[in-house]
């Protein structure tokens, strides 16, 4: 953590990584910030606190296509696209970091892989740089995350104003940072600088304790609060559009007449016909059992399965629900009604 | 060739249709082998496992496998005409196409079930995946680590009986195996059985000594048949059932058949009745 780099050789040092890696980083589009591939230095946007959708997309594309066929040539010789060059996924603020961690044992592992989304992980470096500030809606603390967590990147850029403090932290990293090193000096100062920083935004996050959420919801699956609080969502999907831990997607069959193409695509359990099988049945018909689902998967199912918190207290979703249903307030509600 | 499809657990591999049985006016047993007879021999299917059938410009189904393993070479579906991609199924003939993919989930406890007594109890299509348990049971080779049979089965009419070769010919004739079929309604030509399946069952009145109970058909059958079971004294570890919900990639991603923390698609669709009981009622 002896090495920095200036803010204004940012972008020169970001084109010596494009030069070589497909750069994907955060970059202003409309009145959104979005994690986009191919990009330049020049374009890249580290102001937002977070990206207004996260950045789970490089491994796990809103949209993707898993294989083309075409039954004229020969029955079923269906082709995989390529999975795309090596790339650096820079800017990733440290909640989405850990969001990243907290799903690869959903795609990877278990019984079986994910093909697409072990492909794009494996040939993706990862550059974490820490937040600017702390977002009124941040609560990462809450799940042992913090705005300098370096925990799962293979570099670790660290803002501090005009410069950035970079750590390299993997093998994986270090090949990247090899591109950048003319742009690195020495400062026997940073180490001491970063702590401070940290020290700094710890303090901003807000307090949100999770301390005997699960044990209540373990019992809850019938409580009337979730009557109560379903009430007021529209299941318009925003919440699991924007989570860096949702995971739930769709597969359609896209083809004219004999040629065409199976892709996935995201979904969201708050999707009308989600759970809507031939006959009509339907496991989660309404409201209650969708809002219900989404909470007991980001605070409890998750957690049960693999160990690994469901929320990474990014604050997406509190910040994009229209009717504000507030994840934070969930977790504070669950502990007075018990 | 990329390696591409042996790595990705979601390719389906070409599969041909090598016979076609009628079972019913809505339902048609499917035989078929992989192209691929490396993939055909490395299969290696369990009696209650399922496949995603996929159908290229349609999409895929959840279909369970309802041959035994110990019937080698090919794979037995049968599969019921209810919507979109099973009615291009049933469109299908001897000789055309499909992929599958699979086997997926978990299996029919076949090893506990060893030196007990069976009672299997299905209603219409529900026989299917539990069929592959039948057969495995009654092959020769493993018959003798199984006690009675008995197989209690019911459908609507005489012409929605699923199975009727094994029903009246082959399962009948074999050691120490008793099959009981029922129709909902009387019917001319049908000096058998009316009555529903739960109700046959009670006055059936099999003790549960010994015994494990499986059972798949209808939610509302088996909703009855685990209350018949119960008054008649078995305990929840005694009985099995399957699952079903709406799935899409069957290996645990698609987060679309979670029940609780669990996935039909991995952690069943075998459960017994003790393990159901813990789960969030939301199937
Ligand atoms: C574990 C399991 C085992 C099954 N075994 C069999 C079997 O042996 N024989 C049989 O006939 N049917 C079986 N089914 C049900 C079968 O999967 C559905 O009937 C079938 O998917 C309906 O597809 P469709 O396109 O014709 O119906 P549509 O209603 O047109 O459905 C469109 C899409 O919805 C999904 N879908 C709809 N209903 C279901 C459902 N019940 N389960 C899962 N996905 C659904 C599918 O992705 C389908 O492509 C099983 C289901 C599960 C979950
Ligand atoms: S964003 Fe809000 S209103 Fe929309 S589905 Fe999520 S909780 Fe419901
Ligand atoms: S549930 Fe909300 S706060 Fe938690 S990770 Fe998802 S979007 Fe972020
Ligand atoms: S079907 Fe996708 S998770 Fe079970």
């Amino acid at each position: 953590m002896n090495k920095v780099i200036k803010r204004d050789q940012l972008v020169a040092a970001l084109d010596s990584i494009a030069a070589k890696y497909q750069l994907i980083a955060p970059v202003q589009d409309e009145s959104s910030v979005l994690f986009k591939p191919g990009v330049a230095g020049k374009d890249v946007v580290l102001d937002a606190v977070n990206s207004t959708v996260s950045p789970k997309g490089t491994f796990f594309p809103q949209w993707e296509t898993m294989y083309t066929y075409n039954m004229a040539e020969a029955d079923f010789a269906v082709k995989h696209p390529d999975q795309g060059p090596d790339r650096v996924l820079f800017g990733v603020r440290p909640c989405d970091i850990m969001a990243i961690l907290h799903i690869d044992p959903v795609f990877i592992g278990e019984k079986f892989g994910d093909f697409y989304y072990e492909a794009k992980r494996n040939k993706t470096t990862i550059i974490g740089v820490s937040c600017p500030s702390v977002a009124h809606t941040c609560f990462c603390s809450t799940f042992g995350g913090s705005p300098t967590a370096n925990k799962g990147a293979d570099i670790m850029f660290y803002d501090l104003g005009d410069k950035f403090a970079v750590e390299v932290l993997t093998d994986k990293g270090k090949a990247v940072a090899e591109l950048i090193s003319k742009f690195l000096t020495d400062d026997a100062a940073a180490p001491a600088a970063v702590e401070a920083k940290a020290k700094e935004l710890a303090a901003q996050c807000k307090p949100v304790d999770v301390t005997g959420v699960k044990e209540f919801l373990d019992g809850a699956f019938e409580h009337p609060y979730w009557v109560e609080l379903s009430k007021k969502c529209l299941n318009c999907g925003v919440c699991t559009y924007v989570c860096p831990t949702c995971h739930c997607f769709d597969v359609v069959d896209e083809g004219y007449k004999s040629e065409g193409q199976r892709i996935r695509c995201w979904d969201s359990c708050m999707a009308k016909d989600f759970n809507l099988a031939a006959g009509g049945h339907n496991t989660r018909p309404s409201k209650l059992e969708k809002v219900r689902n989404r909470f007991m998967h980001k605070l409890k199912y998750h957690l049960d399965r693999y160990n690994l918190a469901g929320c990474i207290g990014c604050g997406r979703c509190s910040q994009k629900c229209p009717v504000n249903l507030d994840i934070t307030q969930v977790i504070s509600d669950v502990k007075a009604v018990k | 060739m990329c390696k591409c499809a042996s790595e990705n657990p979601m390719y389906a591999y070409p599969a041909t249709i090598t016979k076609i049985i009628e079972e019913t006016p809505d339902v048609k047993t499917f035989q078929m082998v992989f192209d691929d007879p490396q993939v055909q021999e490395n299969f290696g299917n369990q009696p209650g496992q399922v496949t995603m059938i996929s159908l290229l410009g349609h999409g895929e189904i959840t279909i369970s496998i309802t041959s035994s393993p110990t019937r080698k070479g090919m794979l037995e579906f049968s599969i019921k005409k209810v919507g979109r991609v099973t009615e291009i199924v049933h469109q299908l003939e001897v000789g055309m196409k499909v992929g599958i993919r699979g086997p997926y989930g978990n299996n029919f406890p076949f090893e506990d079930m060893k030196g007990k007594d069976l009672v299997i109890i299905g209603g219409g299509i529900g026989l299917a995946p539990v069929r592959s348990l039948i057969d495995y049971v009654l092959a020769d080779e493993n018959r003798a680590d199984y006690g009675h049979v008995d197989i209690v089965y019911g459908a609507r009419s005489k012409a929605d009986l699923c199975f009727k070769y094994d029903l009246f010919d082959t399962w009948p004739q074999k050691k120490d195996t008793s099959v009981y079929v029922t129709i909902d309604r009387s019917e001319e030509g049908w000096d058998g059985k009316v009555a529903f399946v739960p109700a046959y069952l009670e006055e059936l009145n099999p003790s549960p000594e010994n015994k494990i109970a499986v059972t798949c058909g209808p939610p509302i059958m088996i909703k009855f048949v685990l209350q018949t079971l119960a008054k008649l004294g078995w305990k929840d570890e005694q009985i099995i059932t399957t699952l079903e919900g709406r799935m899409k990639c069957c290996i645990g991603k698609c987060g679309r058949c979670n029940v609780g923390d669990k996935f039909i698609c991995l952690d069943g669709p075998v459960f017994n009745l003790a393990q159901i009981k813990q789960m969030p009622e939301e199937f």
